[in-house]
């Protein structure tokens, strides 16, 4: 059984969830991804894609009106009947009969009607649309983080949370930044489209003339691209250095100032600045080129329209307001297009941006689970045997060699060894933090591996060396989520562990809020809190990673006896670094180089005169103090 | 530039809150600009030319549009002309030179308004010599501008390096790496877009209405007159938008901030929660964060996309009155169609500022709140001031007087050393223990000015401390820190970090001295090894040995080491220390250690305790004293409970 474990888990690259990705330009694979927590929300989207027509639509007709009502049909009076008008004079002329208003009173009263229902339909286009993408990417996110949550300790090991929440945060911002683009893209490509449609049947030659522009702007912005993204990158990259270089001093100032540094550190930052600026001053000379560039693009296609226009007018083939209507459309011809260019750069960034989301959610690495996991009884005895477990995080380096010890239903068991022994590791791994190669643990002699992470978890409390709180109440930190905590419980455990004493101090008791990991608390408090925390969930077995840090000693006895009423009626297993736990416990197991070196009492080994009686003498005696900080004998 | 500044004036007085606390704010906004004064002359001439050059692009945008409704009217008259069978004679010009001439006709005759009447051809001509004009005008100016931007920017970061390099302790723990950070990078970042988009929408909101406004009233006085109140009621709304906009994007802010640390503050905890099994709620608990960040976010979107709506349905409004009264003045005859056109151009000119101003106010508030913040660091005097005297020795031997040294941090009341008095013979080995906050580091830190004395008196060699150059005090005491920083360079120059071009056996001696030398062999390049934040990740104990070498390579007359030993195992240091005794024979060692092992091997042991020496001798006099330290040596030799002595051995 342990085999097939261990052949199911090959050991995993945790370089790759860091890796460069495809590089994709436009991956549609990532995209129709996407698509499916859209999907939920399709009819929003489609609903927003007939608004969008709409109102396109309805921009039309009010250039329409202008330009074919007003100027072809009321000023010239002589409306040609072979281009479109959209039947609007039609409209216009029935409004005069049947209201027996004047021409241009009617002509206002339609592009009144129009210019109130344009900005209504838009404005729920645009809701519609929003609406869908920010719940859509509300849900992946939510989808990610819960995948994250899940992921074994073998993988935070490896992985530094920077790169979580870069993907929790800034990737779905890049996303919705992305879908939101496209979807103004569409926006303004819908009008554009129905513009064609009416200028190609006003003027197919003057329209393929204007269209000609299209690939010059998309030339143009394809080099403007090409020019600049490596000076856009040197940019970045300048910039980002000199901030790295700023923060640094900042951080060793004192060095610093002492090494008399000032002067050349001053230069090297001089330097950076300089060439800073350089690049700065070579992106903008091409930047305003480009900027420039397409500003103009429009105002040429107007010069186009009135030299082409004046013959056309002449031999009768177009009328003044046609020529007008151009004009007048110039604008949602070439937004579009010059836009393409700009949502480009966000596109690609938001392709490297999903390709890392997906890349997340695809990361399988878990714990493996029983398929059909033995449940424990409603109480434990508390016995932990450990039988022949080796283990080893990467395949070349081993941390346990056949570890086997017993600990008895209600015996305390220190564990004691030099760093980096494996102490911790026995105690990871009897919280199922990780899969382990070989031996066997049980639990009430039930093996581990036959039973849910999540239910040997609720039965063991442990209390880590770097405890964390949450920001929220103290009593949140106690209780952390746990539905079947009463209030009344939480500050019975707070009572029993010492830790109401301080807790009563503060302003609002247990309702005080904690800010910034309880940085308004002191260690020892903190400690208090985590022995609370665990006492609240009243597991079976307790294990504890005894802190190393600066107590003061009222504190410190505090937290002795919170610890002595933690322990009792547990079987504790205690990563013990102050003597007195040592003592106090049943037995004590001398890990070294991840093998059991020795095992009994402290008196016992004491006299074994081996590694215990070394480190006893090296190790314990300082870090008494160097805990403590303080001196005995001053209280 | 004082003119600008009161035409920010002006802007600001036109965008005026309601309030009394906003009206104080835009005060303070426009004197916190000023300061910019300084910053922004060196690149005056730039930035008035790049205006300038606006306004001549501004000329030719507009007179293109001129051009268009001349060429619509040209062609609307060469159709009735042709309705009416007259054959008109379309004079056409034959060479470059004349069409060149021609061109020079028309644009003179847009700025003179004569009736010269000219053929579509020649307009077009003329339309696209605008938009050239423009094109150059235009690209010319935002190229001055966006460059002095850049300028002030360089020169703003210059001046901050340069300040904080100047500081001392206190301003430090007021400001903290973060917050300059952010006024290095966010700040500095505002003030150029100030200066660089800012000032183009200052210039826009300038031209444009002049522009606009007065070609209008050359075509017709009436409809102007009918057209332009429309631009208030479309500024107020744009601007109680901006108010609305501003509130909703703060809260946007605070709920993806809060999302952020609620991830972050998750994830650091993830062991505390999988150990719990509590990931079920936390993941229902995050749903919350992310269901309100989506919420705001929405809410945003929605005001912005009502501004979206309301802002063309004003526009159409005033679109309508043009229709219908320029309609009407087209059939009297009192203007021509191209008339019409351009009116509605000259509309779109009009509205764009106003779409601005709005966004104009917040980068002008944003950045002066910028500057002030910037110049908080600029301000900032130096805590520490080099004044030598001249008369102190040009080389410390190492003997050091202190009389009744006390210290108070700046903004507490606490003093953290009182009355400290004592002589350090030259040469000797001193060692001071005290629990944490007893003022160890703080005396350490007097000696070499990282702090100043006061009240007291520190005599080195018989001088006051303040009377040496700092540069020397500093290199003639070498001192290292209790927090051992490393540099995100090369380990080779962090140990030589106070001159980068000693010999690499020097470099290796010292790092020997430290016991360093394996690790560094062990390091995939060792000397070059890249180290830091950035580069390889070095245990605390090999941190500590690397600072120790960068303190012994200098080979001071006095050496000073703040507790750089808690993170060393007990051999190493004993290896370390033995090796000290001989390189620092007759050399002034002054360290801090809770280690009886290490404390022992001083000549003189100063137990320090809230600020004050409660036993100085020997370890041997100590001993027979019998007081503290001697109970912190049983402490450690005996293995003693700690919890017994608490108790039972107070004092």
């Amino acid at each position: 059984m342990n085999e097939a474990r261990s052949a199911g888990q090959p050991a995993r690259d945790h370089a790759m969830f860091d890796a460069e990705l495809s590089g994709a330009v436009l991956n549609v694979q990532l995209l129709s991804r996407l698509l499916k927590w859209l999907r939920p929300y399709s009819s929003k989207l489609y609903l927003s894609a007939v608004l969008i027509l709409i109102t396109s639509f309805l921009a039309v007709l009010m250039e329409v009106i202008i330009s074919r009502v007003l100027v072809d049909y009321i000023i010239i009076g002589e409306p040609n009947s072979v281009m479109p008008d959209l039947r609007m004079i039609e409209l216009t002329q029935w409004i005069e009969v049947q209201l027996g208003l004047d021409p241009l009173f009617a002509a206002g009263l339609l592009f009144f009607v129009v210019m109130t229902i344009f900005p209504v339909v838009g404005h729920y286009h645009r809701l519609t649309l929003i609406s869908a993408i920010v719940q859509g990417l509300r849900d992946l996110r939510q989808d990610l983080f819960a995948h994250m949550e899940t992921r074994p300790s073998s993988f935070y090991d490896k992985v530094p949370i920077g790169r979580i929440m870069t993907r929790v945060t800034n990737d779905i911002e890049a996303l919705y930044e992305m879908l939101r683009g496209m979807g103004s893209l569409v926006g303004e490509f819908v009008p554009f489209f129905v513009a064609l449609t009416i200028m190609l049947s006003t003027s197919v030659d003057l329209t393929l003339l204007l269209l000609l522009f299209v690939p010059v702007v998309g030339v143009a912005t394809f080099f403007f691209r090409r020019a600049t993204r490596e000076i856009f990158r040197i940019v970045r990259n300048t910039v980002s250095e000199l901030n790295q270089n700023l923060q640094e001093n900042l951080s060793g100032m004192q060095v610093v100032q002492l090494s008399e540094r000032e002067e050349r550190n001053f230069e090297a930052y001089t330097a950076i600045n300089k060439s800073n600026r350089r690049y700065e001053y070579q992106s903008i000379n091409l930047g305003t080129v480009y900027g420039a560039f397409n500003d103009s693009l429009a105002s040429i296609g107007l010069g186009i329209i009135i030299w082409y226009g004046g013959g056309a007018v002449v031999q009768d083939q177009m009328s003044l307001g046609g020529v007008i209507l151009f004009t007048r459309f110039m604008n949602m011809l070439f937004t579009p297009v010059v836009m393409l260019g700009e949502q480009l750069n966000v596109l690609f960034r938001a392709m490297a941006s999903g390709e890392r989301i997906f890349q997340a959610l695809d990361w399988d690495e878990q714990i493996h689970e029983p398929i059909n996991p033995h449940t424990l009884p409603a109480r434990l005895k508390g016995k932990v045997e450990f039988r022949n477990v080796s283990f080893a995080y990467s395949p070349d380096v081993p941390i346990l060699k056949n570890v086997s010890v017993v600990i008895e239903p209600g015996q305390k068991l220190a564990i004691v060894g030099p760093t980096g022994s494996g102490k911790s590791t026995m105690v990871r791994l009897l919280g199922r933090f990780y899969d382990f190669d070989r031996g066997m643990i049980f639990l009430d002699d039930i093996d581990l591996n036959d039973l849910h992470s999540r239910d040997v978890r609720q039965r063991i409390g442990v209390v880590l060396q770097d405890f964390h709180i949450f920001s929220g109440t103290i009593l949140d930190n106690i209780v952390l989520g746990n539905e079947s905590i009463s209030r009344q419980r939480a500050i019975e455990a707070a009572r029993t562990v010492n830790a109401d004493g301080f807790i009563n101090r503060l302003p609002e008791g247990y309702d005080t809020p904690l800010v910034e990991r309880g940085t308004n608390l002191s260690q020892g408090q903190r400690q208090l809190l985590a022995f609370a925390r665990v006492l609240a969930a009243d597991p079976e077995i307790l294990v504890l990673d005894e802190a190393t840090a600066s107590i003061d000693t009222e504190t410190e006895l505090l937290i002795q006896d919170g610890l002595h009423k933690l322990m009792q009626g547990r079987t504790s297993i205690l990563i013990a670094h102050r003597l007195q736990t040592i003592q106090e416990a049943d037995r004590v197991l001398v890990l070294h180089g991840g093998e059991v070196k020795e095992f009994g009492t402290h008196q016992e080994l004491l006299d074994l005169k081996g590694i215990y009686a070394t480190l006893h003498e090296l190790q314990f005696q300082d870090v008494s103090i160097d805990d403590k900080g303080n001196l005995p004998g001053h209280l | 530039m004082r003119q600008l500044c009161g035409v920010l004036l002006v802007m600001q007085q036109l965008c005026k809150n309601d309030g009394a606390f906003c009206k104080h704010k835009q005060k303070c906004s426009l004197k916190s600009l000023r300061r910019l004064i300084p910053f922004i002359n060196p690149y005056r001439t730039q930035i008035l030319v790049g205006f300038a050059a606006f306004f001549v692009a501004r000329f030719f945008e507009i007179s293109a549009f001129y051009l268009v409704s001349a060429g619509i009217d040209a062609i609307g008259e060469v159709v009735s002309s042709f309705q009416n069978g007259a054959e008109t004679e379309l004079s056409q010009p034959e060479t470059f030179v004349d069409y060149l001439l021609r061109v020079l006709l028309i644009i003179s005759t847009i700025v003179t308004r004569s009736d010269l009447k000219f053929t579509v051809g020649e307009i077009t001509l003329g339309i696209v010599a605008c938009v050239l004009m423009r094109f150059f005008f235009v690209m010319f100016a935002r190229r001055a501008v966006r460059r002095a931007s850049i300028g002030v920017s360089y020169d703003l970061r210059q001046r901050l390096y340069a300040s904080v390099q100047k500081q001392g302790s206190d301003f430090f723990a007021r400001m903290g790496v973060g917050d300059i950070m952010t006024r290095a990078i966010q700040d500095i970042s505002l003030i150029q877009r100030l200066i660089a988009f800012g000032s183009f929408m200052f210039v826009i909101m300038i031209y444009a209405p002049l522009f606009a406004v007065s070609f209008m009233l050359g075509k017709s006085p009436s409809l102007t007159l009918l057209v332009l109140p429309f631009m208030p009621i479309i500024f107020i709304y744009a601007k109680h938008v901006a108010g609305q906009l501003a509130v909703t994007s703060r809260e946007v802010q605070e709920r993806l901030s809060s999302l952020a640390s609620h991830t972050q503050e998750n994830l650091s905890g993830i062991r505390t929660v999988q150990a719990q099994a509590q990931e079920e709620s936390e993941i229902k608990r995050f749903w919350s964060t992310n269901n309100a960040y989506a919420k705001a976010f929405y809410a945003q979107a929605r005001i912005n996309s009502l501004m979206m709506a309301w802002m063309p349905f004003f526009a159409s409004a005033a679109q309508l009155v043009i229709i219908i009264y320029g309609g009407h003045l087209v059939l009297t005859n009192e203007l021509t169609v191209g008339d019409l056109v351009f009116f509605l151009y000259c509309l779109s000119m009009l509205l764009q500022p106003i779409r601005m101003a709005g966004m104009f106010v917040t980068i002008v508030q944003r950045s002066a709140v910028a500057t002030d913040r910037l110049y908080e660091i600029y301000d900032a005097v130096p805590e520490i001031e080099d004044r030598p005297s001249h008369k102190t020795p040009d080389q410390i031997q190492g003997e050091f007087q202190l009389c009744n040294l006390s210290y108070t941090y700046p903004r507490t009341d606490v003093k953290v050393l009182k009355n400290i008095s004592l002589t350090i013979r030259p040469g000797e080995s001193l060692a001071i223990v005290g629990r944490i906050g007893s003022g160890k580091s703080t005396l350490l830190k007097l000696f070499t000015r990282l702090l100043d004395v006061s009240p007291g008196q520190l005599l080195i060699d018989g001088h006051d401390v303040r009377d040496y150059p700092l540069a020397q005090l500093r290199s003639q005491i070498a001192q290292v820190l209790q927090d051992p920083f490393l540099f995100g360079e090369p380990l080779r120059e962090n140990i030589s970090y106070d001159n980068p071009e000693r010999d690499l056996d020097v470099i290796w001696d010292s790092a020997e001295a430290a016991a360093l030398r394996d690790t560094i062999l062990e390091l995939p390049m060792q000397m070059e090894t890249l180290v830091g934040e950035r580069g390889v990740t070095l245990s605390g104990g090999q941190k500590q040995r690397a600072t120790l070498a960068r303190g012994l390579i200098r080979n001071a007359p006095v050496l000073i080491l703040d507790d750089c030993f808690s993170s060393v195992d007990t051999e190493t240091e004993e290896h370390i220390l033995s090796r000290l005794k001989n390189m620092r024979r007759n050399k002034t060692t002054i360290l801090v250690s809770h280690r009886v092992s290490t404390l022992r091997h001083s000549d003189r042991i100063v137990v320090m305790e809230e600020g004050e020496i409660v036993e100085i001798g020997s370890h041997e006099e100590l001993l027979r004293l019998n007081g503290s330290y001697a109970e912190l040596e049983r402490a450690q030799t005996q293995g003693a409970k700690v919890s017994e002595s608490a108790v039972s051995g107070g004092c």
